[in-house]
């Protein structure tokens, strides 16, 4: 998206914010992560391979509340990238309408670009300044297009989620969306103060890999044939995560468990040409490969100084395992065990007419279970400031 | 490890966030009524500060959940949502109630206007009558005042008053001080507010209100009235603490539900507690 569009968004955005809604309540907030990270390995600060100062995220929220039942919600994140000449870009994180559902009690239906209630992306806050495990291994992403009905449980028992998504994730809405939707669903019980227990599943009959239908081939050592992709896949994906919260106190462990399985379908042309260079036979051919993944997150927080301090610890595993000769191998070069610990300082905390400012310091090591590799060092060092300010409908 | 455990133990357990100072937040409804409390406590317990503020029932709410407040003060009773949400952070929050309040519909005291029935007032409240010709007053537009949505009242009045949506025009306010101000100066404007808001104030006139057209016509400065329950918006107020109050909070609470302190509230214009609550809130208080 080119700047001159930025501009023009933002300018329609603000307009119709204005103009466009009648009072109700209509909220601008802004959230920004400015950090720097250095990533070496085996704790070389000093010799990084990454050293950078960057906006991670730029989150511009715009929501308006009329009355409880009807609730509107659009963010879009400006952060820095190199995709474009000038450095920042834009991506779609958020559009959807909240209405209250006429007969179920605190219960809603929720339709549009909304959050993907699997596993910890529901509720991760980023007390830890990284992405929840799921999120960051790609098993779905923190945001997707869909339907969802999702509501509370009487007497605080807990709530549930039960939706159905594109199954793509934010980032795609266009060619790169198939005909399989996603399926999900997410209950959180808190059945007692300081327990929460919850499990999360979703099942896809297929989405698009990376490969995108792009049709690039390659040729043999000989020059005679030439492969075409034809199509990629992963089919039959199954993830199901159980996951607990344990508070006493100050104290608190939030933990969770993946399990998350596809059949990755490549189907390939097989082109052979004669010595003239015309095709001589070409055949579509298909392979299967199964991945299965299973993780284990945990963050223990000790929140101190009247909320200004929190301490926190990262713990986890992740093992990726690949189908070679009908065997499911280990693949021990993206299998690692990751562990780390950091602190975050809240200047302010944002509440009611108050903008919430904090530094947030994280140290993380991912040593991959290939132990000839060297373990990789990220330190992050980020302030996160945020406001919140009510539009209100000038007097005209 | 032990020192360790023990210094968690004791922030956990203790009976309040700081010695010698209970912290209360929420409700604006209950703001005076609370620091009215708060004042009779100090001169019977010198050796205790009580701060109160405001900010609205979620905010109290959200506070105790948040462990920032010994005492969250609510003008309704805590969302299924709101329980679950302390239930994760290891907060128990437990309700007491310590005083009624009848809500007021507030109309300039220029508006010829004396009664509507709950049904009036809702249709008004939604937009579906718009003059006041249409509920036996003068040819003027009604300008609807009400509150924000993070109000306890807000929530009370929607649920039992309105059932339905606000109209879209409806100003939200932030407290019942600026509703009172706005209708004051308002001939058109129609409000809602606790009752303690409304007595000895010039400019306004609360209206009397009947359960339907076939019901009598009841004042909320009627106060066996609305302690009775006559009054058909009745509601009461609540404070919620983590767990069972213990030591000074304990203590805070039951001055507020004592003689003294029930004579506070109805000096303050809201009724004292009535005995269903008595017995529920002694259950809490042994």
């Amino acid at each position: 998206m080119s700047r001159k569009s930025i501009v023009l968004l933002a300018v329609a955005i603000f307009t119709a914010a204005l103009f466009a809604l009648d009072p109700g309540q209509t909220e601008l907030e802004h959230n920004g992560w400015f950090r720097y990270t250095n990533q070496s390995s085996e704790f070389k600060i000093t010799d990084p391979s990454v050293s950078r100062f960057s906006l991670e995220r730029g989150y511009l929220r715009f929501s308006y509340q009329w009355a409880p039942p009807f609730f509107t919600k659009m963010t879009v994140d400006i952060f820095s990238s190199d995709k474009y000449p000038e450095g920042a870009t834009v991506r779609l994180k958020e559009a959807y309408a909240d209405i209250a559902m006429p007969v179920v009690r605190d219960f809603n239906f929720t339709a549009g670009l909304q959050k993907h209630y699997f596993g910890l992306i529901y509720s991760w806050d980023y007390t830890h300044p990284e992405k929840s495990l799921a999120d960051d291994q790609g098993i779905c992403a923190s945001a997707d297009y869909g339907l969802t009905i999702n509501g509370y449980l009487p007497s605080g028992l807990g709530e549930l989620q039960l939706g159905v998504y594109n199954g793509e994730g934010y980032k795609y809405a266009g060619k790169y969306v198939n005909l399989s939707p996603e399926l999900l669903g997410n209950v959180r019980l808190t059945p007692f103060p300081g327990i929460a227990l919850g499990v999360s599943m979703f099942t896809n009959a297929a989405d698009q890999s990376h490969y995108k239908n792009d049709k690039k081939g390659r040729t043999t050592q000989s020059g005679s044939t030439f492969f075409m992709n034809a199509d990629t896949a992963n089919k039959n994906r199954f993830a199901l995560a159980p996951m607990f919260k344990l508070a006493y106190g100050p104290v608190s462990l939030l933990g969770e468990y993946i399990n998350y399985n596809y059949t990755r379908f490549f189907s390939y042309y097989k082109i052979n040409f004669d010595s003239a260079g015309a095709v001589v036979d070409s055949t579509l051919n298909e392979k299967t490969k199964k991945y299965s993944f299973s993780g284990l997150d945990l963050v223990p927080t000790v929140t101190l100084a009247k909320r200004t301090l929190e301490i926190f610890g990262r713990f986890s595993l992740w093992d990726r395992k690949e189908e070679h000769d009908n065997e499911m191998q280990l693949n021990k070069d993206k299998s690692f065990i990751r562990y780390g610990a950091g602190f975050n300082y809240h200047f302010m905390r944002r509440e009611k007419g108050k903008p919430g400012l904090e530094f947030q310091f994280a140290w993380t090591r991912t040593q991959p279970k290939n132990t000839e590799l060297k373990p990789t060092d990220v330190l992050l060092a980020q302030v996160r400031f945020e406001w919140s300010t009510i539009i209100n409908k000038p007097e005209l | 490890m032990k020192k360790l455990l023990a210094l968690i133990t004791t922030f956990a357990l203790s009976t309040s966030l700081i010695a010698g100072e209970i912290i209360v937040k929420g409700s604006d409804t209950m703001l005076n009524l609370v620091q009215r409390l708060a004042e009779g406590f100090g001169a019977v317990r010198g050796d205790v500060t009580v701060s109160v503020a405001g900010g609205g029932s979620g905010v109290g709410i959200t506070a105790i959940t948040n462990r920032e407040v010994d005492i969250a003060n609510a003008s309704r009773a805590i969302k299924s949502k709101e329980i679950s949400a302390a239930r994760a952070q290891g907060v128990n929050p437990v309700e007491i109630v310590i005083a009624l309040d009848g809500l007021a519909v507030i109309v300039n005291s220029k508006n010829p206007v004396k009664n509507l029935t709950v049904q009036q007032i809702g249709a008004i409240y939604r937009g579906e009558i718009k003059n006041w010709n249409e509920v036996g007053g003068p040819n003027k537009k009604i300008v609807l005042y009400g509150r924000q949505p993070n109000s306890g009242t807000f929530v009370f009045f929607r649920e039992e008053v309105v059932k339905g949506e606000y109209a879209s025009y409806m100003r939200q306010m932030n407290g019942n001080a600026q509703i009172v101000d706005a209708v004051k100066n308002d001939e058109g404007g129609i409000g809602y507010v606790g009752l303690g808001y409304i007595r000895n104030v010039e400019g306004i006139r609360p209206l009397a209100v009947a359960k339907s057209s076939q019901d009598q016509y009841i004042s909320p400065l009627n106060e066996a009235d609305v302690k009775s329950g006559a009054y058909p918006l009745t509601r009461p107020l609540y404070q919620y603490t983590n767990g069972k109050p213990k030591g000074q909070v304990l203590d805070f609470i039951r001055f507020e539900l004592s003689p003294e302190g029930q004579k506070i509230v109805e000096e303050e214009g809201f009724v004292a507690v009535t005995q269903p609550y008595i017995e529920k809130n002694n259950k809490i208080l042994q």
